[in-house]
C-alpha cells in the first residue's frame, strides 16, 4: 500500500487525503450516503469494498467531533457490529479489533430510580408524552371513582407521579387508583438499576398517599415478543372477575409509552405460542381488508384487539414518529439515520460535553442505532412505525381517535417553554405532536372504543 | 479604519465595496457559487427568506463586535454612531457635521454570520437586523461573559442575561433534599421518588405531625379515622382510612382473585404477608389500617437504608430479613398468597392487596424508635390470646416457634385466651435474641400473661384499664430497669393503682 500523500493507491487511487479534503466528507449527505454503500457491501458480503469504506467514514466520522460525526461514528459501530454478527467477513471484524473500535458493547447507563427521574426530564422526549397523556387521561376518566391504569412504559414509572398529582387535583374527590405495571423481562433502556420494582411501587404509593390517593400497585412480568400476553391474559381474567363481582364505575386506562414499537410487527417473524391468550383471536375476528388474508396477525395486531375486547375507557398511544420496520437495510439504514440525528442535534442544547448525563443519553442514542441496524428478528425491539400506520392498526383494531383538548395543547406548549427553543409542537385533528426544528419527533394519540 | 456602514449617504454602499479595507464584502443574494449549502438535513427553509435585492453585507467579526468604532480624537471616547461622536465633538469646540437622513429610498441590507460553519453564512439564510446577526454571532460562536448569579447559566448577549435574570429562581419548587426545580412536573416527578418523601412518611407515623410540604396539606390526622371504642390504634390508623371505607367493597373482593392467579407464576417468597404494605388502601374501618401501615412504613425505612448504600441486593436481604421478623407479626389469617417475590430475572408482583378486612392488627415496626415509644406502643397494643409475645410482636425478638396467629391485638377483645399462655417463658418468648435492650432481662424476669381478662399485670405492669400509660411514667420504669429491677417493685412504684395488691401471677 502505497502511504504517500499525494499518490495514495488506497482505498482507491485519487483518494483525498489532506484533512481540508476530508472535510468536505463532513456533509451529512456525504455521510449518509456512504453508509449506505457501506452496508450495501456488507450485504453483498464484498470484504474489500466494505473494509474500505469503513476505513473512511471511520476517519472522518469522529467519535469526538460534532453531531453529525457523533452520529455517523454510532451508525458506523452499527455496522460493524452487523458485520460480525450476520456477515461472513472477517475482515471486517478483523478490522475493527485492528482499529482498536472503542466498546463495540453499547455501555447503556443502569440508572437508580432519582437519576433516571431527572434523566427523563432532561429533554421533553419523554415528557412530551406524559404530558399529553395525562391530559387525555384526565378528561377520559372524570366521574370514575376507581382508575385502572395499566402502564406500558419503557420509562419505569416516570410518569406516575405527574399522573397522580393531576388526578388528584381534580375536584370531584380522590379516587382510587390501581396501577398495573408491566415489568419488561427484556432489557431495554433506559435500564434501572432495581433488583425489583419493589421500591419504586412503595414510593409511588407513599406519594399517591401524601396527595390523599390510595394506590394499589402491581407488577406483571411479561415480554414484548409475544405482545405482552401475560399482561392481556391478567387482565382479562381481572375483568371477568369484576363482572361476576358487577364491579362498576372502575375506568380503565392503557398508557402506551414508546413501547409498543417493541412488539413484532409483521415484518418480523412471527411466532405465536400454541397456548398464547391470542389463538383464540385469530379465529374469531374477521380479517380486516388491509391486513393480508392469508399471514396470520402479527403480535402486534393481536395485542391492539386484545386490548379492544378488553373495552378500555381509553388507551393512549404514545412514539416515536419514525419508520424502522422495512426489512431491507438500506433502506432501514436511511430512515434511521433521517430520525436519529435528532437526538444528537438536541443533546448539545441541554447537556454539556463530557457530563456523564450526555454519555448516557448517548450511549443510549447508539444502543437505538445499533438495534435497528445490528439486529434482526425478536432482538429487533426498535421497530417504529409512523404514526399514519399506527392510526390505521387502531382503526382496524376498532378504536377511534379522540383529539387532543385546548389544554392539553397548552400544558405541552407551556412544558416546551422550559425547554431549548427548537422544541415545538402542533396539534392535528386527531393527535399531538412534538416537533424539533419542524421535524416530527413524537406523536401522542388518544383512542376510545368505536 | 473602521468602515462606515451608516445609511447617511449614498456614496457609503459603493465605497464600501471599494474599500481597502478588506473588512466587509458586498455581494449579492444571487452569488450562490462560493458559500457551501450548508448541510441539508431536509429541513424546512427557515422562514424570512430574505428579500433577494437586498444587499448582503458579511461583516468581519471584529467589526461585529466592536461596540464604540467611533472615537473622539480629544478624549478617546468611544462612541456606537457617528451621530453621537459629532455630538460629542461640538462639545470640544471641534468642526462637526451632521448629516440628514438620505432621502433616498434606502436599499434594505441583509447580513451574514462570519463564522464560516455557520448555517447563516450562506447569503440565502442571511439575516435582515444587524443587531440580530450581532446577538447571533455572539450567542452562537462567541464567548459567554456573562453570568447568572444564581444558577451559574453563561450567556454571551447581554440582553439575554438580563431577561433570565429577571425569572430565574422566581418559580422554585423546593424538595425537602433540599433540590430546587423551576418546573413543576420535574419537582413532582422527583419529589415522588426522593428519599424525602418516604421519610418524611416514617416520620407521620410515628407521631402527628405538622404538615409540612405537602401540597395539599398533610391528611394525617392521627385519631380521627378509627372508631373511638378501641383505643387508637396508633396514630398510624392513617387517614387514608378515612376516604376510603366508601369504597371498601368493590376493592376488597377485587385483589384478592389476582393474587390466586398469578400465585404460580413467579417464585413465592416463603414468608406469607398479609395486608403487603404496597397498599395504602385499607378496606377495614378500624385498625386493619395498620397493617398496611406497617409494612409501608417499614418498607419506608427499610428503604432509606436501602438508599443510603448503593449496593442492590445486599440491601435487599437486609430488608427481607426486617421483613421476615416483623412478618410473624401478622399472618393472614385469609389463604391470601400475597406472596413477596423476589423473582430474578424479572419485576416482581408484589400483591397490592388491600388489607383483608379487619382481621388482626399489626402495629407498625418501627426498629428505630427509641425505648420510650416502644414501650408506649406495648401498653397499647394488646398480646394476642395465643402468645404471639409482645416483643415478637415488635419484632425485636424472633419468635422461633411458628407463631400462632394473632387473632386479634385489641385490648377489649376479649376473645383472648390469655389463660394457657402463663407456661411460655418469660413473656411468652422463644428464644431472646440480643435484640432490645434492657427489656429483654424485664422480660426473662417476669411471667405475666397477656390478656385482658387477666387481672394481673401485664408484662411491663400497665394495665389496660390505666387507658395507655404516660410517657412519663414509662421513662421512670426505663431508668429503673438498667438496674434490673424486678417488675413488681418497678410496677409497684409505677403507682397503677389497679394493680396494687395484686399478685404477678
Amino acid at each position: 500500500m502505497n502511504n504517500s500523500q499525494t499518490h495514495r493507491l488506497w482505498p482507491w487511487p485519487g483518494f483525498p487525503t489532506s484533512s481540508k479534503a476530508l472535510g468536505s466528507f463532513g456533509d451529512a449527505n456525504c455521510m449518509e450516503q456512504l453508509l449506505v454503500y457501506c452496508a450495501n457491501a456488507i450485504e453483498n458480503n464484498d470484504a474489500t469494498l466494505s473494509h474500505q469504506i469503513l476505513w473512511v467514514i471511520n476517519n472522518i466520522a469522529s467519535p469526538d467531533g460534532d453531531s453529525n460525526q457523533r452520529l455517523t461514528c454510532a451508525f458506523l459501530r452499527a455496522l460493524i457490529v452487523r458485520a460480525a454478527m450476520i456477515g461472513t467477513s472477517e475482515i471486517v471484524t478483523a478490522m475493527a479489533r485492528a482499529m482498536n473500535y472503542p466498546n463495540l458493547a453499547p455501555q447503556t447507563h443502569r440508572f437508580s430510580v432519582l437519576e433516571l427521574a431527572n434523566f427523563v426530564d432532561l429533554t421533553p422526549w419523554h415528557r412530551f408524552g406524559f404530558t399529553a397523556a395525562n391530559a387525555a387521561i384526565l378528561d377520559a376518566v372524570e366521574g370514575y371513582s376507581a382508575i385502572h391504569i395499566v402502564d406500558l412504559s419503557l420509562t419505569h414509572c416516570m410518569q406516575i407521579p405527574t399522573l397522580i398529582d393531576a388526578i388528584a387535583t381534580r375536584l370531584d374527590g380522590p379516587p382510587l387508583i390501581k396501577l398495573t405495571v408491566a415489568g419488561l423481562i427484556e432489557d431495554i433502556p433506559p435500564i434501572v438499576d432495581l433488583f425489583s420494582y419493589d421500591e419504586m411501587g412503595l414510593k409511588l404509593v407513599n406519594f399517591a398517599r401524601s396527595r390523599n390517593i390510595s394506590l394499589v400497585f402491581k407488577v406483571i412480568p411479561c415480554s414484548s415478543s409475544d405482545g405482552f400476553a401475560r399482561l392481556i391474559e391478567y387482565l382479562r381474567i381481572l375483568q371477568q372477575q369484576q363482572q361476576l363481582l358487577a364491579a362498576h364505575d372502575e375506568a380503565l386506562v392503557i398508557n402506551c409509552q414508546m413501547t409498543l414499537h417493541c412488539i413484532p410487527d409483521e415484518t418480523a417473524i412471527n411466532i405465536t405460542n400454541s397456548d398464547s391468550p391470542y389463538n383464540s383471536f385469530s379465529s374469531s375476528c374477521p380479517v380486516s381488508s388491509s391486513s393480508s388474508s392469508t399471514s396470520p396477525l402479527s403480535a402486534r395486531a393481536m395485542f391492539l384487539k386484545a386490548i379492544r375486547s378488553l373495552n378500555p375507557t381509553t388507551v393512549v398511544l404514545v412514539d416515536e414518529d419514525a419508520y424502522f420496520t422495512t426489512n431491507d437495510l438500506v433502506d432501514r439504514l436511511r430512515s434511521a439515520f433521517n430520525y436519529l440525528w435528532i437526538p444528537y442535534d438536541t443533546v448539545d442544547t441541554f447537556l454539556p460535553r463530557g457530563s456523564k448525563q450526555r454519555q448516557w443519553y448517548e450511549a443510549y442514542i447508539r444502543w437505538k442505532i445499533e438495534n435497528v441496524i445490528a439486529h434482526e428478528g425478536f432482538d429487533r425491539v426498535e421497530r417504529q412505525e409512523p404514526k399514519g400506520r399506527w392510526a390505521e392498526r387502531m382503526r382496524e383494531a376498532n378504536f377511534r381517535a379522540v383529539a387532543f383538548g385546548e389544554a392539553a395543547a397548552t400544558e405541552v406548549k407551556i412544558m416546551l417553554d422550559e425547554h431549548a427553543a427548537g422544541w415545538g409542537s402542533k396539534k392535528a385533528e386527531d393527535n399531538l405532536v412534538l416537533t424539533w426544528k419542524g421535524h416530527n419527533v413524537v406523536f401522542a394519540t388518544a383512542w376510545v372504543p368505536a | 479604519m473602521p468602515v462606515d456602514l451608516d445609511n447617511s449617504s449614498s456614496a457609503t454602499k459603493t465605497t464600501v465595496s471599494n474599500a481597502a479595507s478588506g473588512d466587509a464584502s458586498v455581494s449579492s443574494t444571487h452569488d450562490q457559487s462560493s458559500p457551501p449549502k450548508p448541510p441539508p438535513k431536509k429541513k424546512r427553509n427557515q422562514p424570512g427568506m430574505p428579500d433577494p435585492d437586498a444587499d448582503v453585507i458579511a461583516l468581519s467579526p471584529k467589526t461585529l463586535l466592536a461596540t464604540n468604532r467611533f472615537v473622539c480624537e480629544i478624549c478617546n471616547k468611544g462612541f456606537q454612531r457617528d451621530q453621537n461622536l459629532q455630538l460629542h465633538r461640538r462639545g470640544h469646540n471641534l468642526p462637526w457635521k451632521l448629516r440628514q437622513r438620505s432621502s433616498k429610498e434606502v436599499k434594505k441590507r441583509v447580513y451574514v454570520c462570519p463564522e464560516p460553519t455557520c448555517v447563516h453564512h450562506d447569503p440565502s439564510r442571511a439575516l435582515g437586523d444587524l443587531t440580530g446577526i450581532k446577538k447571533h454571532f455572539c450567542r452562537k460562536h462567541g464567548e459567554k461573559k456573562w453570568k447568572c448569579d444564581n444558577c451559574s447559566k453563561k450567556y454571551a448577549v447581554q440582553s439575554d442575561w438580563k431577561a433570565h435574570s429577571k425569572i430565574c429562581g422566581t418559580r422554585q419548587y423546593k424538595c425537602d433534599c433540599g433540590t430546587l426545580f423551576s418546573r413543576r412536573d420535574s419537582f413532582v416527578t422527583h419529589r415522588a421518588f426522593c428519599d424525602a418523601l418516604a421519610e418524611e412518611s416514617v416520620r407521620a407515623h410515628k407521631m402527628p405531625p405538622p404538615p409540612t410540604n405537602n401540597t395539599d396539606g398533610d391528611p394525617v390526622a392521627p385519631t380521627a379515622a378509627v372508631s373511638s371504642p378501641t383505643p387508637p390504634c396508633a396514630p398510624e390508623a392513617t387517614a387514608v382510612a378515612s376516604p376510603i371505607p366508601p369504597i371498601q367493597t368493590p376493592v376488597t373482593e377485587l385483589p384478592e382473585n389476582p393474587t390466586q392467579v398469578l400465585e404460580e407464576a413467579p417464585p413465592v417468597w416463603t414468608p406469607r404477608l398479609s395486608g403487603s404494605g404496597i397498599s395504602s388502601h385499607n378496606s377495614s374501618s378500624s385498625c386493619g389500617s395498620g397493617s398496611s401501615s406497617l409494612y409501608t412504613s417499614l418498607f419506608a425505612s427499610s428503604t432509606v437504608s436501602l438508599e443510603s448504600q448503593n449496593s442492590g441486593s445486599s440491601d435487599l436481604i437486609r430488608a427481607m430479613a426486617h421483613l421476615e421478623r416483623s412478618m410473624e407479626l401478622a399472618p393472614s389469617s385469609s389463604t391470601e398468597p400475597i406472596s413477596y417475590c423476589l423473582a430474578t430475572n424479572h419485576g416482581l408482583s408484589l400483591f397490592g392487596t388491600a388489607a383483608p378486612e379487619s382481621r388482626q392488627y399489626a402495629p407498625p415496626l418501627q426498629p428505630a424508635m427509641s425505648a420510650t415509644a416502644l414501650l408506649q406502643k406495648a401498653a397499647q397494643m394488646g398480646a394476642a390470646a395465643s402468645g404471639g409475645s409482645l416483643l415478637v410482636g415488635l419484632g425485636l425478638l424472633p419468635s422461633s416457634s411458628a407463631s400462632p396467629r394473632l387473632e386479634n391485638l385489641h385490648w377489649n377483645d376479649h376473645k383472648a385466651e390469655p389463660a394457657g399462655a402463663a407456661n411460655r417463658s418469660g413473656l411468652g418468648l422463644g428464644v431472646p435474641s440480643n435484640e432490645g435492650s434492657g427489656l429483654k432481662e424485664l422480660m426473662m424476669g417476669s411471667s405475666p400473661t397477656f390478656g385482658p381478662t387477666q387481672p394481673t399485670l401485664d408484662f411491663l405492669g400497665l394495665g389496660m384499664a390505666a387507658g395507655g400509660s404516660t410517657i412519663g411514667g414509662l421513662s421512670a420504669l426505663i431508668t429503673s430497669i438498667g438496674g434490673g429491677i424486678d417488675v413488681a417493685a418497678a410496677a409497684a412504684s409505677f403507682g397503677g393503682g389497679d394493680y396494687a395488691g395484686k399478685d404477678l401471677a
